[in-house]
């Protein structure tokens, strides 16, 4: 179970690595970056991803950062999880965000893995896409052209699959913080604690004049990437909040997936049955969280 | 003759045992927590080779040709093993039942998914596989059989060709008059069961070292092999070899759990060195490859099974039939797992009368293994489920029921019906105080409380009886031949009254060495420091198996007491005549030699030894300068079964009862284990705190096994588990704060009482944890009989209810 | 292609140099180059937490990491855990007095992960210990004496604080 060989380059800025990558697609050779190697260094392991060179950005001191912009948290590609979970700034300002990062794997998963790593990787089950949709994140990419911003729902395009070229580099990811009043909830289900979730959910909403407004709601595990339950979402806009209305919510959120994922924990079919359960779970607590109670 | 040795803690020559059954330190420990082992990983020679195996993606092809030219000529590869390698230097494995065996390499058909094809051996284990991805093999699929039902279908495809049938072993045991006592009965409970493969998965894959002597025409081996002496016989079989020209030397495990497996890496290394002019091989299984081709997978079975009951709880006939599939082949002893329930089949119970009908199949899955227990754990789930069914249709308490039916202090020795004697036991008494520590009505009130709020939270009480010092004829059952089980030490006092003791055996986790060095030390009145315990392979060691069937800690306590034995009347021979008088005057107690009656005559042992060694002038006639003694154990009173396989098997009978409440989430199907309590009797303990490891050890397999862990396969016979990702084993924050409790009734029958003790958990735990589920969903009127009880399972069941979904 | 590259780093308070190709783990790297045989390898692929070391101050698993990445880095593997007189740590103690281990595969994982914790814990709730030890998977003991052996550390390590 070792990798098959590859060359090694590391660049020393963002922009170097941006022309490497640039070189390697003129010339036909497949790179692939390397940021804190969590999921990736299992697939090289296993053989199952075999790049001609990995571009390693350790170097990119400049893209470990944690910062607040005119209501946003900029948080640069090479910040860890580690460097997440122990930001007050983050803990305070985007509960949400700081919460989805306690599930993720474990410890010393969080120790190297980077909130840049984890949005490129693309995972479905993974927690950081569903957070990203769920609060309208933006990703910036930085390529030989220059930058670019890239919200999230453009951005995760299939399984392990996102908006970046082969020739472009994620830089950032861009985290409003969460509004003052709003309620939100992020649970998983899974087999143990620290695995993969079967489905899990993020989900904000807020509460005026005794209605739910501005719903999110966003399953993750359930198919090829996260997905925003937009029937689920109207369902409830606009209506006062109860056990019965999120289970619809859950019932409505359920019939939308198309084809739920199936593998060797859960059939697709339970996922699915899943999904209600987590729509319902996650839109009682987010109601508590905003203040509300659920009749 | 065999030595007298104390069967009492009273009996040790010791004024006061310092050492023995009390918690110390394991000697194993300082080495390992500071990573200072010698794994086999961790082992490096001049000029080692490193192998890479590549193995078949399909359960069942024919293998029309292996190209291996352009493996060879890659930079750093140094040998390429294929089929007409093995077909020209070796024999199929031997198997149990036998001829189910192939070569370490498959040379017609690959018959499972990673089943080895060819094998690679270069400067390193990078390079060796990139070589493997120059071998080219021509396959011709075939159809697969993909699980045990399957196999026994018309036209099914053959495993075996030449054996007509894929049925590998067929046997029907009838005990007593079962059929009178099913007519008999008030209520017959029949049900059917299934549990699916799961295996040992010790956190150290397999490993190996080997190398051939070209001039000698001999073989070495150095691994994690759990018992050498039964190993290098295999090899020596395998390689058509004298059995004196295989020398395996075993090295610490990272745990084993009867699943390390390991025959095939081995053969293929050593046959790799042939072709390599002699140089060692090392191979490192992979998890991947331990997964899917290795030797953790166990028990794949389909029950259907019937208990005779009368209106007031007694239970007198049990019915099991078995179908289990043993996987593609039978050599990894798959098989004898099968026969093991006989030692303990009717559990604590006296059941009258009891039938076994067992058919064991070939399909293309990975051949079977032997996992912790061997074979009763399914056997327990099925048995304690219908004990819980039969209670519930009679109104009764599942507490109530099964003291009604305990075997009874004064009936030991028991003779069970299919054979096997149980030591001693006192069930009762287990229950009554595993009841009171769970305070059993209080439980069943919250229980109460519970359910009225709409939750499903159920508890169970269940028992079972741990079969100690396992004996070949115990699994004479499916074909295993012979009875005794050989285990041997050797002492050594140096002149200068060191004590060396050499075993057969390596480390494994049992802290078994440390077992050793506290009954010496007690016997011969020292500190445990200045005993030394090594490991002898099979060139120098006396005879021995080593760690399996629950026995290690017994043997090695009669092989140490015995060898201990014989040096003590060798120094009271030495020491009498240097202080002339009879040996009979003599005594040894605490090391010292002395004249009993008589103040101040005394020697200490070190003294006599030291004389021994170094005056021989002064030794009595005809006593060698030898002070040293082997002794070698087996269990007393073994026989060959008798025609309907009855015989006793195991010498020791540990029970214990566990107390188990979960709660079933109704909207996911996710089980949590509220509370869980044990008390366990294995006699005297040895080493407590070592035995209290074993066995909370065992709970968290049980729970992995009741609850996560399962090698699951498609419909064409493709495993799906490969990884950690998918093979669930519990981690920290599965396993619930177990309180448990000790009860010693001493073995009758074994040296200084101790039974059996590291597997009654891994035995009880499933059935527990299934018959809690099934307590917590008997108000939706359905009930788990499918292992593990994963979530999806459990919510496909509570969706099946006849309920209201959404209350 | 692949060819070597030279790393230096500190381990164990040793400034070491060796050389590594790009896809030597640094597991492999730790045990092959540099003989620090402690550290285990359990699955390579991130799950059992047996490879678990501490690079820059925190667990790490050192199968996911690749030996060239640990340029310029401070670790420091179960070796490390002994003093300058090859005397145990009270973490090593803890462990052996609580029995937190038996086949012993695993353990330097839990020392790792365990020295973190109460590095930055000193007094750590069992759930606390749950959530560090959690990406450490042990096959023998079924955790209950591991938490204990933790639980027994932390008290060694804040005496031998107070002591001195």
């Amino acid at each position: 179970m070792k990798p098959a060989p590859f060359d090694y380059v590391v660049p020393e800025t963002a922009e170097e690595a941006v022309s490497c990558l640039q070189k390697y697609e003129d010339d036909g050779i497949e790179a692939t970056v390397l940021a804190g190697g969590q999921s990736f260094v299992p697939l090289l392991n296993m053989r199952m991803a075999r790049p001609d060179v990995v571009v390693d950005l350790r170097k990119l001191k400049t893209l470990k950062y944690i910062r607040e912009e005119d209501g946003v948290i900029a948080i640069g590609a090479m910040t860890t999880k580690r460097e997440v979970e122990e930001s007050e700034l983050i803990q305070q300002r985007q509960p949400l965000f700081h919460a989805s990062t306690l599930e993720i794997g474990h410890l010393q998963i969080r120790s190297r893995g980077t909130v840049g790593g984890s949005m490129a990787q693309a995972d479905p089950a993974a927690e950081y896409p569903a957070v990203a949709l769920a609060l309208g994140m933006e990703m910036k990419i930085l390529g030989t052209d220059g930058e670019r911003i890239v919200p999230a729902d453009e951005f995760f395009i299939t399984y392990l699959t996102t908006e970046i070229d082969s020739t472009e580099l994620l830089t950032e990811v861009r985290v409003p913080v969460l509004a003052e009043g709003t309620g939100w909830s992020f649970q998983e289900l899974a087999r143990r604690h620290g695995d993969f979730a079967i489905v899990g959910g993020a989900v904000t909403l807020r509460l005026d004049g005794g209605v739910c407004t501005d719903p999110h709601i966003v399953l993750f595990g359930v198919g090829a990437t996260p997905v925003r339950m937009t029937a689920a979402e109207s369902a409830i806009s606009g209506q006062a909040p109860s056990a019965e209305l999120f289970a619809q919510a859950g019932e409505q959120g359920a019939a939308e997936l198309e084809s739920p994922m199936a593998d060797v924990h859960a059939s697709a079919e339970y996922r699915r049955h899943l999904a209600k359960v987590i729509i319902k779970r996650c839109l009682l607590e987010a109601t508590e969280r905003a203040g509300g109670s659920v009749s | 003759m065999t030595a007298k040795i104390p069967q009492k803690l009273e009996d040790l020559p010791s004024s006061e045992p310092r050492w023995v059954g009390k918690d110390v330190k394991r000697i194993e420990d300082p080495k390992l927590v500071t990573g200072l082992a010698d794994f086999i990983e961790n082992l490096q020679m001049p000029g080692m080779l490193h192998c890479a195996i590549l193995r078949s993606p399909h359960p069942h092809a024919l293998i029309k040709s292996v190209d291996a030219s352009e493996a060879l000529k890659h930079p750093g590869v140094s040998a390429v093993l294929t089929g007409e390698d093995v077909l020209k230097w070796t024999n199929p494995a031997m198997t149990v039942p036998d001829g189910w065996g192939v070569y370490c390499l498959a040379t017609d058909k690959a018959r499972f998914v990673g089943e080895p094809v060819a094998a690679v051996a270069a400067i390193s284990r990078s390079v060796a596989e990139d070589a493997l991805e120059l071998i080219e093999v021509e396959y011709e699929p075939l159809p697969a059989v993909a699980d045990a039902k399957k196999a026994l279908e018309e036209g099914a495809p053959l495993i075996f060709e030449d054996k007509g049938s894929n049925v590998i072993h067929k046997r029907l045991f009838t005990w007593g008059e079962v059929d009178q006592a099913f007519a008999d009965a008030d209520h017959v409970i029949s049900d059917s069961f299934r549990w699916n493969r799961l295996g040992a998965n010790p956190t150290e894959t397999f490993g190996v070292v080997s190398q051939w002597d070209l001039l000698e025409n001999s073989v070495t081996c150095r691994g994690a092999f759990q018992s050498s002496s039964h190993f290098a016989l295999g090899r020596a079989a395998t390689f058509g070899l004298p059995s004196n020209r295989v020398r395996i030397i075993s090295h610490p495990h990272g745990g084993s759990f009867g699943g390390k497996g390991g025959a095939r890496g081995t053969d293929i290394a050593a046959l790799l060195s042939r072709k390599a002019d002699g140089r060692p091989v090392k191979w490192i299984e992979d998890r991947m490859e331990y997964l899917i081709a290795g030797g953790g997978q166990s028990w794949d079975r389909f029950y259907e099974a019937s208990l005779a009951v009368n209106a007031d709880g007694t239970m007198t006939g049990f019915k099991v039939k078995l179908l289990d599939d043993i996987g593609a082949t039978g050599e990894g002893f798959g098989a004898i797992s099968a026969a093991k329930p006989l030692a303990v089949f009717t559990g604590n119970y006296t059941i009258g009368a009891a039938q076994y009908d067992m058919t064991l199949v070939a399909t293309n899955r990975l051949p079977q293994s032997p996992y912790r227990g061997m074979g009763p754990p399914p056997h327990y789930f099925v048995l304690e489920s219908l004990v819980d069914s039969a209670a519930r249709q009679l109104g009764m308490d599942v507490s109530e029921i099964r003291r009604k039916n305990y075997i009874q202090p004064d009936q030991f020795p028991y003779i069970i019906p299919s054979g096997n004697e149980y030591d001693s036991g006192n069930y009762e008494a287990c229950l009554d105080k595993v009841l009171d520590m769970a305070d059993y009505q209080a439980l069943r009130e919250e229980q109460a409380k519970a359910q009225e709020a709409g939750r499903l939270v159920g508890i169970s009480v269940v028992n079972a009886i741990e079969p100690g010092v396992f004996d070949w004829n115990a699994y004479s059952a499916v074909g295993m031949p012979g009875v005794g089980v050989p285990e041997g030490v050797t002492i050594s006092v140096d002149v200068m009254g060191s004590i060396t003791v050499r075993v057969g055996f390596s480390l494994e986790g049992q802290g078994q060495y440390t077992l050793a060095a506290q009954l010496l030390a007690d016997y011969f009145g020292v500190e445990m420091d200045q005993i030394r315990v090594v490991h002898a392979d099979t060139a120098s060691a006396p005879p021995h198996f080593g760690p399996g069937g629950s026995r290690l800690g017994v043997a090695l306590t009669g092989a140490i007491l015995g060898a201990a034995k014989k040096l003590e009347d060798k120094f009271l021979a030495v020491a009498a005549g240097l202080m002339q008088t009879e040996a009979a005057n003599m005594e040894m107690v605490d090391g010292w030699l002395r004249i009993k009656g008589v103040p101040d005559a005394e020697m200490p042992m070190a003294a006599v030894a030291g004389t021994m060694l170094a005056r021989s002038d002064l030794l009595p006639p005809g006593m060698e300068p030898c002070p040293e003694a082997t002794s070698v154990w087996t269990a007393p009173g073994r026989a060959e079964p008798d025609e309907e396989g009855r015989c006793k098997s195991y010498l020791t009978a540990a029970n214990a009862c566990h107390v188990i409440m979960v709660e079933v989430d109704r909207d996911t199907g996710m089980v949590e284990i509220l509370k869980y309590f044990v008390v366990d009797d294995c006699g005297t303990r040895l080493n407590p705190g070592n035995v209290e490891g074993m066995l909370h050890g065992a709970i968290a397999q049980g729970i992995g096994a009741a609850l996560l862990e399962e090698y699951v396969y498609d419909e064409n016979a493709q495993p799906l588990v490969s990884t950690f990702m998918d093979y669930l084993m519990p981690t920290i924050n599965d396993v619930p704060d177990t309180q448990s409790a000790a009860m010693v009734t001493p073995s009758p029958f074994s040296p200084l009482g101790a039974k059996g003790c590291g597997e009654n958990a891994i035995h009880l735990t499933p059935a527990g944890i299934i018959c809690a589920i099934n307590d917590a969903l008997a108000p939706l009127g359905v009930a788990a009989k499918e292992i593990p009880a994963s979530p999806n399972r459990l919510w496909e069941l509570i969706q099946s209810a006849d309920y209201p979904q959404d209350k | 292609m692949s060819t070597k590259k030279r790393i230096s780093l500190s381990v164990n308070g040793k400034l070491l140099e060796g050389e590594a190709e790009p896809r030597t783990s640094l597991a492999d790297f730790l045990r092959d180059d540099l003989a620090l045989i402690g550290t285990h390898i359990g699955c390579e692929h991130g799950v059992c937490g047996a490879c678990t070391i501490m690079m820059d101050g925190q667990a790490v698993r050192s199968c996911l990491t690749l030996a060239v990445q640990a340029e310029g880095t401070e670790l420091m593997t179960v070796e490390g855990l002994l003093d300058e007189n090859h005397q145990l740590h009270p973490i090593q103690e803890a462990f052996i007095e609580e029995h937190g281990l038996q086949c012993g595969f695993c353990t330097p994982g839990f020392l790792m992960s365990t020295f973190e914790l109460l590095e930055k814990n000193p007094s750590p709730s069992d759930d606390d210990i749950k959530e560090a030890l959690g990406g450490n998977l042990c096959r023998c003991t079924g955790y209950q004496s591991i938490i204990k052996s933790v639980r027994l550390a932390a008290q060694k390590l804040q005496s031998a604080n107070t002591a001195s």
